[in-house]
């Protein structure tokens, strides 16, 4: 290579366009690409690798080594009932977390998507509680939950409560109590995505809709609902990739318990690395990897489906 | 017709402000809990009798949130202009190049980002051992520049410009780099903000990572130190937890209220990323 980098060679501009090399068009492009591929590449790629390798040995982080042994790491998870217990947790954590995201923000979305006044302000106030870190949220949630806090009053004067409750410290209720926090933090920004949905539906659609006498509830479900499918479909994906990874909101409330009520998978995963069974955490990860991508893969040729029976 | 109508806007403006009181009110709580006196008792009443700002000077001086809080601010101040730097350099070749390996270097970026932070932090904390990042800012950094999804978002932003903005400029002599940075650049540059926010939000109140990987106190971030802060979880307590949270926030909350409208349409390019 008989030039220099392009960076310090070219700061005359010349009138005539040049001719470059074909060995400088293939070095370019990676010159724009080295600093993120060493970053990427050090601390994202190598440490998966590393994990791929992990999960098929009986790796001691101490003495930073391990024997190989093959499938046994997989063989554990799925002989431990606590392994199970979190993939339940997640599921249910999931089935109660995924209709109130598609939803609520729909209604949310929809209500300061109305020509009305100070609608533009009621869309910052839902987004707030997106932009709070989530270790705050958590904390704020914990309070509220707490025996003496403002739920358990507010239950025991509706009459839910017979006695002051912490819902996070029961067993029955504590995934119940977390996945609120969860929807809580997401109602904001699920609304602007069905925002950018909504503004993509014509509004003479609902204006004939109005002449025609249909009601605002009709309006929603005929013409609403339908037109929003991509964005529910993107919501739902989202929603099931994020879920499954929940951690702060759980690690800071109730920390997995009581009795394991609230360890979901990512939960089970931490849980392990911090007792150093770091090759059963990272066979562990593998199996969360691939819950991810099979629930996302899943999930499209499912709504792709829906969107053609739609057209048909 | 009318009457009707004015009903349900009535009901539209009830529905809205429980929504508000649903999604402001533990901020409200929060704060008031955080300026109650040492007198007063924490779950008596919600309004405080008789206001103080005591428990930030507290949290500031006594709680050490003075040192985590300058933690925070030099980690997500470098990691800002970083991370937007290497990912839109990363993504101009990914956008606009034509080069061998280009197709798997953007399919090995994408299909990143679908991988749990989770599988990989076991070998990550031994690595960063290693490499002498423990407890260090450069540890906590590294792992927010040049980020898959950074680079993705950067990549569609070009997608948009057209080219023959390049191209009269690569007939004027200029070269890929200049082109990039004088003609590109400055076209995208609400994409950057948004980038921008997205990895100031993203390291702000990050907390797996740091938890992992600072364990000595003086190398805290706010999230990391209001954790531990709650590890105690009751009586006067919750009010230097509650100021803490307080001064966690007021800084997301004064970008947001200054870049409120990227913040926005930031939400759903942030979307593909899944």
């Amino acid at each position: 290579m008989e030039r220099e980098p392009a960076i310090i060679q070219n700061t005359k501009i010349k009138p005539v366009p040049k001719k470059i090399s074909w060995g400088m068009k293939q070095i370019t492009p990676w010159l724009f690409l080295l600093p993120s591929i060493a970053i990427l590449g050090v601390f994202l790629v190598y440490p998966i690798i590393e994990a791929f390798k992990w999960s098929f040995l009986d790796y001691k982080i101490i003495a930073g080594s391990g024997e190989f042994v093959g499938l046994d790491n997989f063989k554990e998870i799925f002989s431990d009932k606590y392994f199970w217990n979190a993939l339940l947790n997640t599921i249910v954590f999931l089935l109660m977390v995924l209709p109130l995201n598609v939803f609520l923000p729909m209604i949310l979305a929809v209500l300061v998507n109305q020509k009305i006044r100070g609608a533009e302000t009621f869309r910052v106030l839902y987004y707030l509680p997106v932009i709070t870190p989530m270790v705050v949220a958590a904390l704020m949630w914990k309070m509220l939950y707490s025996q003496s806090g403002i739920i358990s009053d507010l239950f025991l004067k509706i009459g839910i409560f017979d006695s002051p409750t912490n819902l996070l410290v029961q067993s029955s209720t504590a995934l119940v109590a977390v996945s609120a926090i969860t929807v809580w933090k997401g109602l904001g920004y699920y609304m602007i995505i069905y925002l950018a949905g909504l503004q993509s539906i014509p509004r003479d659609v609902y204006e004939s809709a109005d002449i025609d006498g249909a009601s605002i509830w009709q309006q929603f479900t005929r013409i609403t609902i339908p037109m929003l499918t991509p964005s529910i479909t993107l919501v739902s994906v989202m929603t099931i990739i994020a879920g499954m990874k929940v951690f702060e909101e759980i690690a800071l409330t109730t920390g997995g318990g009581p009795a394991g009520a609230t360890t979901t998978l990512v939960m089970y995963i931490y849980a392990k690395f911090n007792s150093l069974d770091v090759s059963i955490a990272s066979a562990a990860g593998l199996v969360l990897l691939v819950l991810a991508i099979g629930a996302s893969l899943l999930q499209m040729k499912m709504t792709s489906k829906r969107e053609d029976d739609l057209r048909a | 017709m009318k009457s009707k109508r004015l009903k349900q806007k009535v009901w539209m403006y009830a529905l809205m402000i429980f929504i508000t009181v649903l999604t402001v009110g533990p901020f409200l709580i929060t704060l008031f809990m955080a300026v109650k006196s040492p007198g007063e008792g924490i779950y008596d009443r919600i309004i405080p009798n008789d206001p103080t700002f005591g428990n930030f000077v507290i949290a500031f001086n006594k709680a050490n949130f003075a040192t985590y809080f300058l933690n925070t601010v030099i980690v997500t101040g470098l990691a800002i202009p970083l991370n937007l730097l290497f990912c839109s350099l990363a993504a101009y070749p990914l956008a606009r190049m034509d080069f061998r390996g280009r197709s798997v270097v953007l399919a090995l970026i994408i299909s990143t980002m679908m991988v749990p932070f989770q599988l990989y932090m076991a070998p990550l904390f031994q690595l960063s051992g290693e490499l002498g990042l423990r407890n260090t800012h450069v540890g906590l950094i590294v792992m927010q520049v040049s980020t898959a999804f950074g680079i993705f978002l950067m990549r569609q932003a070009y997608l948009r410009v057209p080219r023959d903005l390049e191209e009269s400029a690569y007939l004027d002599g200029a070269n890929k780099f200049k082109v990039w940075y004088m003609v590109v650049l400055p076209l995208v540059k609400p994409t950057l903000v948004t980038l921008a926010i997205f990895t100031f939000m993203g390291t702000w109140g990050d907390y797996l990572w740091p938890l992992l990987n600072s364990t000595e106190s003086n190398k805290y971030t706010l999230s990391i130190g209001l954790a531990q802060l709650s590890q105690n979880f009751d009586g006067s307590n919750l009010k230097l937890i509650s100021a803490a949270s307080i001064l966690t926030t007021i800084p997301t909350l004064l970008i947001f209220i200054w870049l409120q409208k990227y913040f926005i349409s930031g939400a759903t390019d942030g979307a593909v990323k899944g």
